[in-house]
Order: structure tokens, then sequence, then C-alpha cells
């Protein structure tokens, strides 16, 4: 009976996200070592650096949902701050590139979509493929010279607060909501979970499996889309190599939030919480002087040790 | 085999139960589903460890860690669940972990194909070795699976459901090679739930309720009723419901309906009020016809009319399944596994997803309570609440919430591949009785499956179909499984 009450416990244990862990053991390790920088001013600036990757992991793990995975975000990003940044349009207002971020990211998500989808190609040589493209064509059109200055706007809206919490970090925390409420409440979240599950069940349930994996990728774009923009006013200058990390930074956060390729066991809240580990690792790393390398180092064995916890995982139940 | 028992956490699969195997005798062991056939089988093949007992060979205490050991010591399995890897070749598959090899280290193909090429001429199959698993029929899978099986020379062999997906003419095969091993001396356990091979195959039988050994007897002392009434613990007066006799309008109307470019166009229909079953040997075309109304094969020719609706031939794979429930017909698909269940998601969600999907994606999902309880109490669906994952069902309560599935989504016609596949004979008795008072509602079902006797027993009408098209019709309270044979091969 003890017995019966212990295997409980750890699989209810075994449940919870590994993001969480990792997140509460640094946070632990910041409040014994640097206790001062606590506060919500501090925390705030560290957290609004991560937002534009805790946005395109909304997008990824949408995708990874339905078995897919969305590699092009890093293309989108260079993109779309590239046409913001240089003189291709020159003095266009915020009303004019908002929606232009916005449906370059939904036409570059549909495409992916389609191809995964209809055409039936590996979503990650597709969306890998189109993120080299993007990325190329940004450095044919720049000529490798970093373009100029982001309309001042994007950086004015980045920089306000609201109750001394930086807005975009607010905006992060909206449509995280929106998305959780999104997957839970409507047709569309039943689909995308029982695409993810068993595509062969879904199709004879009557589920229309393509047209959800279309749509989800769609999402992921329009998404990306939404990433690039803040991404563009965090930086405030256009640059030819911005965000090219992001894209296996969000398949890490997710994975470690529990959102497994087919899985959502997660929810919305576990890769929530990867990103903010990753914004907390960044800091605890800083503030022990360890550099790029290390921090890059560090990065691959978190993500190495979410696959073995996944693994232990899987094999119990 | 004495007094084993085993506990999965807080739930006694076996208690205290004992077996004795002989040399030279097949003993079936029977029950129903979860009555713990499938985990005493599993501990004498090494896969699962007792909590207590013990297992003596020719009175030889034997401790069974791993299934290799199980091999190594005379003991040879095939399980219910096809376990080969579809992405290797069958020669592959058959040698898989005990490689030849040749002077260099590397793995010995030719003796390696020969060698597969024998082990499956001796079951009568004439398949080339390195075809793909996954291009083999399931009925061909499973005969790989009992060839690599049998092939092992041991002095013990677990045969766990070997013809759950068989057709008449393939277990006729099969049974012929366990009487050669019968007669080589070998002690043979045979799993299966269907009667007619528990009679004719085997000497003994071991009836197994609730993990608790119910009693051993000689087959030569038992009736099919006898033996119903052990695993059941009551006589089962009637397995299958009663017919109906009256049918309404044609739901389904098909005419010259050509499958192959070369083969003969037949017609059918399917009326409001009946059960209809599309019998014959396997692979004859039942399934192909079937498919072809959801687009997942591609026929010559032909008209269908669903409720005098035209479809569109050849209708479009990726559209096929909507198209029909959108006219209010549910496609009930084979393998409950792969094709039916999600199985890690709740019974919730294995139920209401044919309501939802009749909502485009972006509307507000609702919660369907009713749907799924009043499911759940029509169809006496046994589990520890809605939300318990698919998985921890049993197979009968399993293929229940597949069927629920499509009644919940409110279909009047129904295609079922297989409705009973590995199900215990009281859940079939539950599904039969369900099918019948859908049909009785007003509404038509049109059934496929491999078991002739439940297509005989449930149905009111049948076509036999043999070479893609339809040989001869009967009325069911006429045919036998011999004229069905008949039919098909005198055609």
């Amino acid at each position: 009976m003890a017995n019966a009450i212990y295997s409980g416990l750890v699989q209810r244990l075994l449940r919870v996200p590994p993001a969480i862990y990792v997140f509460l053991i640094l946070l632990i390790i910041l409040s014994i070592s640097r206790p001062h920088m606590l506060n919500v001013n501090v925390m705030g600036i560290f957290i609004r650096q991560v937002v534009p990757l805790g946005i395109l992991v909304l997008a990824q793990q949408l995708v990874m949902r339905v078995n897919s995975i969305d590699l092009s975000g890093g293309g989108v990003i260079l993109l779309i701050n590239y046409l913001i940044s240089s003189s291709v349009f020159p003095g266009a207002p915020l009303w004019f590139f908002v929606p232009m971020a916005l449906m370059i990211g939904t036409g570059i998500g549909l495409f992916n979509g389609y191809m995964v989808s209809k055409r039936r190609v590996s979503a990650v040589i597709v969306t890998l493929a189109v993120s080299i493209i993007l990325i190329g064509l940004v450095q044919f059109l720049s000529s490798g010279k970093p373009p100029g200055d982001v309309p001042s706007i994007f950086s004015d809206i980045y920089n306000t607060k609201f109750w001394s919490i930086p807005t975009p970090v607010l905006f992060w925390v909206f449509l995280s909501v929106l998305m959780a409420l999104f997957l839970a409440r409507t047709v569309f979240g039943r689909y995308v979970s029982s695409v993810g599950a068993n595509a062969q069940a879904a199709h004879f349930s009557g589920v229309p499996v393509e047209r959800t994996v279309i749509l989800a990728h769609t999402l992921a774009g329009l998404i990306a889309g939404i990433a690039a923009l803040v991404q563009t006013a965090s930086i405030a200058v256009g640059s030819v190599r911005v965000g090219l990390d992001l894209p296996i930074l969000a398949v890490a956060a997710t994975i470690l939030g529990g959102v497994v390729f087919g899985r959502g066991e997660g929810g919305v809240s576990g890769p929530f919480f990867g990103v903010l580990s990753f914004a907390l690792l960044f800091v605890v790393m800083t503030t022990f002087g360890i550099d790029d390398p290390g921090k890059l180092m560090a990065q691959g064995m978190i993500i190495l040790l979410a696959a073995i916890f996944y693994g232990v995982r899987t094999a119990k139940s | 085999m004495s007094n084993i028992s085993k506990a999965f956490g807080g739930s006694v699969a076996l208690d205290s139960v004992s077996l004795e195997l002989k040399p030279g005798t097949v003993h079936a062991l029977m029950g129903e589903n979860g009555a713990g056939k499938s985990t005493l089988m599993k501990i004498l093949a090494g896969v699962h460890q007792p909590d207590s007992g013990e297992i003596r060979k020719n009175g030889e205490k034997l401790v069974i860690p791993r299934p290799k050991d199980a091999l190594d010591l005379g003991i040879s399995t095939v399980f219910q669940e096809l376990s080969l890897l579809s992405n290797l070749s069958i020669a592959e598959n058959m040698f898989l972990g005990r490689e030849p090899i040749t002077l260099f280290g590397t793995i010995d193909y030719a003796v390696m194909e020969q060698q597969t090429i024998e082990a499956l001429q001796e079951l009568g199959l004439t398949l080339d070795p390195s075809t793909l698993v996954s291009q083999l029929s399931i009925a061909e899978r499973q005969f790989v699976e009992i060839a690599h099986g049998i092939k092992a020379d041991a002095a013990v062999f677990i045969l766990d459901e070997p013809t759950a997906a068989l057709n008449a003419a393939d277990v006729a095969v099969l049974n012929k090679h366990i009487a050669r091993l019968r007669d080589a001396g070998k002690a043979i356990v045979y799993i299966s739930h269907r009667m007619d091979e528990i009679f004719e195959n085997c000497d003994t039988v071991t009836v197994l309720k609730d993990g608790q050994l119910v009693g051993t007897r000689p087959l030569a002392d038992m009736t099919p009723d006898s033996l119903i009434a052990m695993m059941v613990g009551r006589e089962l007066a009637h397995l299958f419901p009663e017919r109906s006799t009256e049918v309404g309008e044609a739901v389904l109307d098909v005419k010259d309906f050509k499958l192959e470019a070369g083969s003969q166009p037949f017609s059918l229909k399917l009326c409001r009020g009946e059960i209809l079953a599309l019998a014959g040997l396997e692979g004859q075309g039942q399934q192909k016809f079937l498919r072809s109304l959801i687009g997942q094969f591609v026929p010559a020719g032909g008209v269908a009319l669903i409720k005098g609706q035209s479809l569109k031939l050849p209708v479009a794979p990726s559209a096929g399944v909507r198209q029909l429930q959108a006219l209010g017909v549910g496609y009930v698909p084979e393998d409950r596994k792969e094709e039916g269940l999600f199985l890690g998601l709740s019974i919730s969600h294995n139920i209401t997803i044919g309501l939802h999907s009749a909502h485009s994606a972006l509307s507000f999902a609702k919660d369907y309570l009713k749907n799924i309880t009043d499911t759940m109490a029509s169809m006496n669906v046994k589990a520890a609440g809605i939300t318990a994952p698919v998985h921890s069902l049993s197979g009968g309560n399993q293929q229940k919430i597949l069927l629920g599935r499509y009644l919940a989504a409110d279909v009047d016609v129904l295609f079922i591949e297989e409705p009973t596949r590995g199900v215990d004979i009281g859940a079939k008795s539950e599904i039969y009785k369900l099918l019948r008072s859908f049909a009785e509602g007003g509404g038509a079902v049109l059934v496929l499956s491999r078991e002739t006797i439940e297509l005989i027993g449930l149905c009111d009408r049948i076509y036999v179909v043999h070479d893609n098209t339809i040989v001869s019709e009967m009325r069911a309270e006429e045919a036998t499984e011999h004229k069905i044979l008949d039919a098909a091969l005198s055609a």
C-alpha cells in the first residue's frame, strides 16, 4: 500500500513539466546568490528580453502538438526585421508595418503547412529550407551590410510599462492566455490533440487532418510575424543576424515545458515556464560571469536532460 | 505452473492459478478478456515475473527472467499483438537479434533468406523473404509471426490468438501445423475466442475467470454451450439477438460497381432496419469496396447512392470520411488501436471527437457531458471515469467506446469492419444487441468480419464476395459456413 502511494506520488511529480523544476532551482540559486536582483524592475527587464522567444514558443508548441515542427521562425524574423529597418519602405507608419509583418508570417506559415500536409514533405526539411532561403534573400538585399534604424515608435512602445511591468511581458502573458483558451475551448483544440495522438484515428473520426495541420502551421506563421515585430522593437536597429537561434531555443523551451511531439500534456503554461527558465538561466550565468559559449553548452545540457526525463517517463507509463 | 499469482499495481491479474501442460497435447486456454490468459502466458514467456508460485519443466524448477531465456528453455511464443517491425524485411524480422554471421562478421543474408523461405514454405507461404513487412496484409504478417514462433526448435509453444486476423482458409493451414507439432510430441497452448477452432484443435481446456482458475477439463466431455457457461459463469442462451423482419427504404444503393478494371460489376442494396454482411474468404474485395466509399481505394467504375445522393467516384481521400458523416453514415475502421482510438487520450475525448468534427474548427467546443454519460450507460462501459485514458480499458470496452463514438454522433447508417475483433464473448453479445437495436431504431448496418459465424448469427442478409465481385446472396437464417465457402469457391 505504501508502495502504491509512493508510486502515485512519483507519477504525479513526473507529470509536472521539467520546466517548472528548472525554474524553481534557478530561482533558488538566484535568491541565495543575488537576492537583491529579485525585484519587479530587474526581473522585468530580464524577462522582457525573452519575450520574442516566448511568443515564438507559442507557435512552436502549436505545430509540435500536431507532430510537426517549424524551424522557419529565424528567417521570418530576419526578413521582417530587414523590411522594417531598411529603406525599402522609407517613412512608412506603424499601421503599415504591423499588417505587413503579420501577412508575411501568415503567408510563410501557409506555405509550410501546405508543403507538410498536402505534399507530405518532411517538416524539418521544408521549414529549414524556407528559413535558409529567407536568410539568403535578406543577405542578398542588404549585400551583407547591416540595414538602418527601426522607426522610433517601435522602441517607444517597447519601453512602456504598466504597473511597473514592461508592456512586452504583459503582451506575452496575454497571448499565452489567448492560446490556452483557444486550445481548450475550440473545436480546433480537439482536432489538434486528436491529430497529435493518432492521425489515422483522427481521420476515421472525421477530423479534417490535412486542414488541421495547415491551420496549425498558418497560425504558427502568424505568431512568428508577431514575434518578429517584438524582436525588431527590442533591438531597435536592423541586423542581418537577428533571431537566428530563436527557432531551436523555441523547440528546447517547448520540450522542457512538457509539450513533446504529438503530446500536449504540459499545456501552455509548461512551455511558458520553459521560456522563463531560459530567462533566469541567462541571468544566473551572467551573474556568475559565464559567457556565450558556456551559455550555449548549458542550453544543450538542458535540452538533453529534458529528453532523458521524458524517456524515463515514457518507460514508466 | 503451480499457484501462480501476479498483481499489477493494485489489481490482481492472477490469483494462485495452476496449469499443467503435457507433451503431445493441444491445451486451450479460455476466458473473457481480462481473465488473465495473456498474463499467465507472458509469465511463461519471461515477459512478466510472477509475484508467487513456481514453474517446473520435467520436474525441474525454472526461473525465466527475460523473453530470451524462455526461448533458450524451449518455450516459444506467438503473441496476440503483431510484434513485427514493419520497416524491416521478412527475413530480417525472423532473425532479429540472432542474425547469422559470415566469415567477415557481416550479416549472412543468403543463409537468412534461405532459411526464411523454408520456414514460410512449411506454412504453405510463397513470400519473397526480402519483402518489407509493411507491404504485407495483416493475415500475411500474422503468418510470418507464426513462422517466427514455430521455427524455433522448442518443446512448448504458446499461440496467443494466432487466428484473430486470419480467414477460414488460412486457419485450416495453421490447424494442420498445430496437428503436426502435436504429433511431434510438443506441448501447445492455444488461446482463441473462436469456439470452432477450440473444438477442432484442442484436447484439453483450462478456463480462467477474473484471474482465477475455473477448471481444467478434457474437451471430449464438453459442448460449446457448456464451455461458454464455464467462461461466463452462466448459460448464454442467446449470443445473438433476434433478427428483424421489417426493412425500410434503401440507404445505400450500389449499381454496376467495378472494383478492378477486369472484375465483374456488381450491385447491392442496404435498407433501413437491416444488418447486411459481406462474407467470403479474406481479401476478396470486401474491404476494397467499403474503403472505396471513403476514398481509400479507387474503383474502376460504377454508381453508389447514399440516401439517394450520388457519391462522386473516386472519392477524395482526405474528405471521404467527413462526406459520409455529413450524410449520417459512420465508418468504423478495422484496426481499433491504429485507426480507431486515441489510446492515450480520455474516454470523453474519444467519444466526443465525432461530434466535434461536425463543426468548423474555429467554433466553440461544447462539453457534451450528457452524450458521454448516455453513451457509457447505454453501452455498459466499465471504466474508472470519463477522464480515464482508453488504453486502461479492456478490449471489449475499447471496442464499445469506438462504436459509441459513431452512435453518439447520431448517424443512422454504420459501415463496420470487424465489429468484435479481439473482444471477449460477453462483450460480443452486448455489441450484437447494440447493433440490432440500432437497426431496429431505423438504422442500417453493413458489416465485414473474418468470423463467418458472427456474420451468420448477427446479420439478416449476406452477400458472398469472391474475386472482387458478389457471387451470391442469401438469407442469413439459411446460411451456414459451409454454404458460404461453397458459394465463394464454386463461383
